[in-house]
């Protein structure tokens, strides 16, 4: 395997709240190649946004980076200093954010908000910047018009490009992706995921997509990682995630979208409710809403192990 | 640009009302100027004087009615008559002296207190779980529950009888002519210091909320999320970013506090015998001085909704949401 880009290892992210700790992130550990499109999927409260923001250290209290390290081409992110970090910040790693929509400052026009970031990370003047910046519009087939527009001027998807282009502007290496396409309906979703990959050929960044449309996943990504509260409880190849996967819980998951193609078929959930984070069970934390479940899992927290080359799972099954 | 000239319909129907309430307040007070006189006089005074006396001040007789038409002639061409209190100066003239001060002390303290209170409020948002935060605006909302005239009463007893350090009285040393030599200015803004202080230090408190208030809520948002995502400064995070948003709703109370801020400054002008409006109104209302008082009020009522306009204007350059 390539050196990677960015490495995550043992992480754990804490809310404190009154009520006791939540560990919203549980010693979690990947990484990240370049050019790798690397998926985090699962339900919603599972960790997987957490996680995109403690990549860039955007945790606010009561929320708690308590364990682990980042490594980004060899820096710990976690050590970096004020200043090493508002550097490192989109210089390195940009963000789209989930509901992309309301990223953007509604009182500022989007001209403005694509230039300060390249002002504030470059040394040019805010002519070049802004010459830059409808450069960047045009990438993401905005007409460069548009940058004295207010954000209210514009409809979703052309938004959404901005914030795309907002995210290429300094040309990070990496840009983690939030739901980025949530907020918008299937054919602007597909349009705007087509250029992002023809963005990506040309530019050569790595994706963190963070998602819970695993059938979107499994077409865009190279691997495709599975959160369960805060754990993370498989990862491997796209293909063998999304047809072939280990683990119960992305069973029950695939298992709950329809296919178009094929015979009518019920559709499977999957019992039971996400667990509290305040009130953890013993052993593993699937073991309520788990068919399989064995003696062992209401003991022992099941360890994430490789199962093949590259492939790892966190179950006593196997 | 419609909704500019909504507004400007609006303000001027307000404005119409306002000059009616105007013309029947004073009439609704016991008593008028003419018997005050014929009162003082003791029964000196024969018809034929009184007559003569209402004349000359232009009282006239007539209907309710024909009153009123009269006085709404009169407000739109300015000419209000003479002032029975300083007769024979145009209380037009009287007004005309006053005014400037009564508006500089107002909106003086009302755009002080709010630069300081939007800045703290912001500050205190922004670190709100610090000292900063924790402290000083509770420390702001103790000063701002004096009535504007307990501040006034404890700066005058302080700072002008037992320091003596600042004046007591007087928008500016009598002994000095007019104009714009720094001697004048000097004085000027020595004797504003403690009538336009108290009205800034209780009104603080309302701007460090408002601020305060929308500024956690706007720090919520994803833009100032992936404002600080992008590796700007925290300076420009927190004002350009989360201030300009918040100001917004502080925007809309600007209008209000501007009513409020006259109101003050009519209470501290007669604690500072400061020359302004409110010490000539009080002077007005004891001597029955119809015409003056409904000048003044008709002068304060402007401002106000002039003042308001403003504001609407400031709010349509603050959010390019509103239509122009």
């Amino acid at each position: 395997m390539k050196k990677p880009l960015l490495e995550i290892n043992n992480l754990c992210v804490d809310y404190v709240s009154p009520n006791g700790v939540a560990r919203a992130v549980n010693n979690v550990s990947l990484s990240i190649a370049p050019g790798e499109t690397l998926g985090i999927a699962g339900e919603s409260g599972c960790g997987k946004s957490t996680l995109a923001f403690a990549i860039t250290r955007l945790h606010k209290a009561p929320a708690l980076i308590s364990e682990g390290e980042i490594i980004y081409n060899g820096r710990d992110i976690l050590k970096m200093t004020n200043k090493e970090l508002r550097e490192f910040r989109w210089n390195d790693v940009s963000i789209v954010f989930q509901s992309a929509m309301n990223s953007l400052n509604p009182v500022i026009t989007i001209g403005e908000q694509l230039t300060d970031v390249i002002v504030a990370h470059k040394r040019i003047s805010v002519k070049q910047a802004s010459i830059k910046a409808k450069e960047l519009l045009t990438v993401v087939g905005i007409h460069g018009d548009r940058l004295s527009s207010f954000p209210h001027q514009l409809s979703g998807g052309m938004r959404q490009r901005v914030v795309i282009a907002i995210a290429l502007a300094l040309e990070p290496k990496l840009i983690i992706m939030d739901e980025p396409t949530t907020a918008l309906d299937v054919v602007v979703e597909r349009e705007i995921l087509n250029e992002l990959y023809d963005l990506k050929e040309k530019f050569g960044f790595s994706i963190l997509f963070i998602s819970h449309d695993l059938s979107l996943m499994g077409e865009i990504a190279d691997r495709i990682g599975i959160m369960y509260a805060g754990n993370l409880i498989e990862i491997g190849d796209a293909k063998t995630v999304f047809n072939n996967p280990s683990h119960p819980y992305t069973k029950g998951l695939l298992a709950s979208f329809p296919t178009i193609h094929g015979p009518k078929e019920r559709l499977y959930g999957i019992p039971g409710d996400p667990v509290n984070l305040l009130n953890l069970p013993t052993g593993c934390n699937f073991q309520k809403r788990c068919n399989d479940c064995m003696d062992i899992c209401k003991k022992d927290d099941p360890i994430l192990a490789e199962l093949n080359v590259d492939y790892k799972v966190a179950c006593h099954k196997f | 640009m419609s909704f500019l000239l909504r507004r400007l319909s609006f303000y001027f129907t307000a404005f119409l009302i306002a000059i009616s309430f105007n013309f029947l307040l004073p009439r609704m007070m016991p008593g008028n100027p003419i018997d005050a006189l014929f009162a003082a006089a003791q029964g000196k005074m024969d018809p034929a004087q009184m007559d003569a006396i209402k004349e000359m001040y232009g009282f006239m007789d007539g209907s309710f009615f024909e009153q009123y038409i009269a006085y709404i002639q009169s407000v739109f061409t300015l000419d209000l008559g003479p002032s029975v209190l300083m007769f024979p100066i145009d209380v037009t003239t009287v007004v005309g002296m006053s005014l400037p001060w009564t508006m500089f002390l107002a909106l003086g303290s009302l755009i002080v207190a709010l630069i300081i209170g939007v800045s703290i409020g912001t500050y205190s948002a922004y670190r709100r779980d610090g000292f900063f935060g924790q402290f000083v605006p509770p420390f702001l909302a103790f000063l701002s529950n004096f009535p504007y005239i307990v501040t006034a009463l404890l700066l005058f007893y302080f700072f002008g009888l037992e320091l003596e350090l600042l004046p007591l009285a007087y928008t500016y040393d009598p002994s000095l002519a007019p104009g714009f030599s720094l001697e004048f200015i000097g004085s000027v803004a020595k004797h504003a210091i403690l009538p336009m202080g108290s009205m800034i230090l209780v009104g603080i408190a309302t701007w460090v909320f408002n601020m305060r208030n929308a500024m956690i809520n706007v720090l919520g948002e994803d833009y100032v999320t992936m404002a600080e995502a992008k590796g700007l400064s925290s300076y420009r995070v927190m004002y350009r970013y989360a201030g300009r948003n918040a100001i917004l709703p502080v925007a809309t109370a600007i209008a209000m506090a501007i009513g409020f801020s006259f109101a003050g400054s009519i209470m501290t002008e007669v604690v500072f015998n400061y020359q302004g409006l409110g010490n000539i109104l009080l002077k007005g209302i004891m001597a029955r001085d119809y015409p003056l008082i409904q000048a003044i009020l008709l002068i304060l009522v402007t401002a106000v909704l002039v003042a308001n306009f403003i504001a609407d204007l400031l709010y349509v350059w603050l959010d390019p949401r509103i239509s122009k």
